[in-house]
């Protein structure tokens, strides 16, 4: 099954107000490893013609991301209001 | 005067447990969870092991939403072709038990509105931002730029403890403190798992994997438990290796383990449900911070009450019973109307004397075993080569077990002055 498929399941409350995690592109343009593609579960982090592409709809909130980048490009923080991933099981 | 005696960050076990505590001893209590509804934001593998309940909850074992309880316990390394297990199943656990297997969003939410109960004020969907401080000690909690004031705050926000990292309380999670949990939950039917993990009633299986099929030098375990009606199967990756190899997902690992053949026959014509992940704490006895200071309590993943030694993966329980000690102190420090580090101090002297800190402390050095390339390929080579050709029937004349596992040894490419002194180091570190 693909990972497109599996997050398919899962049900956000997004926050069209507010992105609870950023990233800074200079840093990631001269990233050498793009850790960040790999180690994150839910897919966000995506290169898209050499450039990092970050989807905060699609975060699980695993917090995987801020220890992966090791070069200081992830802000993280949690979402407000009760906005983000909701799992029905956990 | 404050607004209330304590506030606890964070509506999972360890939060909860300290709430339930302080509030039906009678301190005004408020416990804030960022999900809504509670447990929405949180994952487990899990097998709730241990009694900690019993000591806030008296019933638990009747009243809490527990799926199955653990009577089958297996520990097993997976090869491309093989598994070769441990399979341990007892009786005694009927009698006795020694764990459940839990979802969070019921457990949590249970947990949650028994600290309800008790007289705390429960309020969901309210992520803190930071700690308010005055004069170098915390007095309570920020929210959208408001304040609510309290004696004490504990914090138990899980392995990724951002209110408490911003403060300094905690240090930052790393490569060697962290690994990557990745989830699966299909739906299967109470009788499919009865029949395919051979169980009877509400008694469970918890299975927990080597997975060294895996390539790259990539280093995981699996873990795939029965729930009522569901399963949960998932993996924990280890973040340096994957990093190191830099050319695998973390996603596709999860894949992997689900598409084994002896895995995937085990849930087959099942139906994923949820698909789900959190970073796990895997850090050290060093790795723990202070666990108290002027105004403050850390509990829980928070505080680094985690064990793993391969053969057992817990944290649900000192989460617990961190959380009843902390609440316990802040029980202590009411009567005498004090919260200064100094007072608070008497919930470190509580975890001392606790399995949460003993188990830490005596398993020092144990995640360089769990880690190690030893446990994850050289063991499982060896033993698949060794079991194979003792059992394959060749029709020559047969070997001793010594002869056979020395050939193996040898093609194995590992010396065995080196597996004698791993091997040494493995068995007393566990």
């Amino acid at each position: 099954m693909e990972i497109e498929e599996k997050l398919a399941l899962l049900n956000y409350k997004t926050d069209p107000e507010y992105e609870h995690i950023t990233i800074n592109p200079k840093i990631c343009e001269t990233c050498p490893d793009h850790f960040c593609t790999f180690a994150c579960p839910a897919k966000c982090y995506t290169l898209i013609e050499g450039r990092i592409n970050f989807k905060y709809e699609d975060c699980v909130e695993c917090g995987t991301c801020d220890v992966a980048c090791a070069h200081g490009s992830v802000m993280w923080t949690n979402p407000k209001d009760g906005h983000g991933i909701k799992y029905k099981f956990g | 005067m404050s607004e209330f005696d304590v506030i606890v960050v964070g509506a999972g076990p360890a939060g909860s447990s300290a709430a339930i505590k302080m509030a039906s001893q009678g301190l005004k209590v408020l416990l804030v969870e960022r999900g809504d509804p509670v447990g929405s934001k949180n994952v487990s593998g899990g097998i709730l092991w241990g009694n900690d309940l019993a000591a806030i909850i008296p019933d638990w074992e009747k009243s809490a939403p527990l799926e199955r309880y653990v009577e089958r316990k297996v520990t097993s390394f997976l090869t491309g072709d093989s598994e070769i297990a441990i399979d341990f199943k007892t009786k005694k656990f009927q009698e006795k038990k020694t764990g459940y297997s839990v979802l969070r969003t019921r457990l949590d939410s249970f947990l949650a509105r028994k600290a309800a109960q008790a007289g705390a004020m429960v309020v969901t969907g309210v992520t803190v931002d930071s700690l308010a401080m005055k004069d170098g000690r915390v007095i309570g909690v920020v929210n959208e730029g408001e304040t609510i004031t309290a004696d004490c705050v504990i914090l138990a926000e899980g392995p990724n403890p951002r209110v408490a990292m911003a403060a300094g309380l905690v240090g930052k999670p790393n490569d060697r403190t962290v690994g990557i949990g990745v989830k699966h939950v299909y739906k299967l039917g109470e009788n499919v798992i009865n029949e395919r993990f051979n169980l009877r009633g509400n008694a469970g299986f918890a299975g927990e994997y080597v997975l060294s099929f895996l390539e790259g030098d990539v280093y995981a375990g699996g873990f795939l438990y029965t729930n009522k009606d569901t399963v949960s199967m998932g993996v924990v990756i280890n973040m340096a290796t994957l990093r190191k190899n830099g050319n695998t997902h973390s996603f596709d690992i999860m894949e992997k383990f689900a598409q084994h053949p002896f895995i995937s026959s085990l849930v087959e014509g099942g139906q994923l449900q949820e698909y789900s992940a959190h970073f796990v704490y895997e850090g050290g006895y060093e790795d723990m911070p202070r666990a108290y200071g002027n105004g403050y309590m850390l509990v829980g993943d928070t505080a680094g009450f985690s064990f793993s030694n391969g053969m057992i993966l817990q944290g649900m329980n000192y989460a617990i019973s961190s959380g009843i000690l902390a609440g316990e102190a802040a029980i202590e420090a009411r009567k005498d109307n004090d919260f200064s580090a100094e007072s608070l101090s008497r919930y470190q002297k509580k975890l001392d004397n606790s399995p949460a800190v003993l188990d830490k402390k005596n398993f020092q050095g144990i995640s360089n075993v769990v880690w190690s390339p030893m446990v994850h390929r050289a063991i499982p080579a060896l033993l698949e080569s060794s079991l194979y050709s003792m059992l394959y029937e060749s029709g020559k004349p047969k070997k001793h077990l010594s002869q056979i596992m020395m050939k193996s040894l040898k093609s194995s490419g590992m010396n065995s002055k080196d597996l004698m002194v791993q091997g040494y180091r493995l068995m007393r570190r566990m």
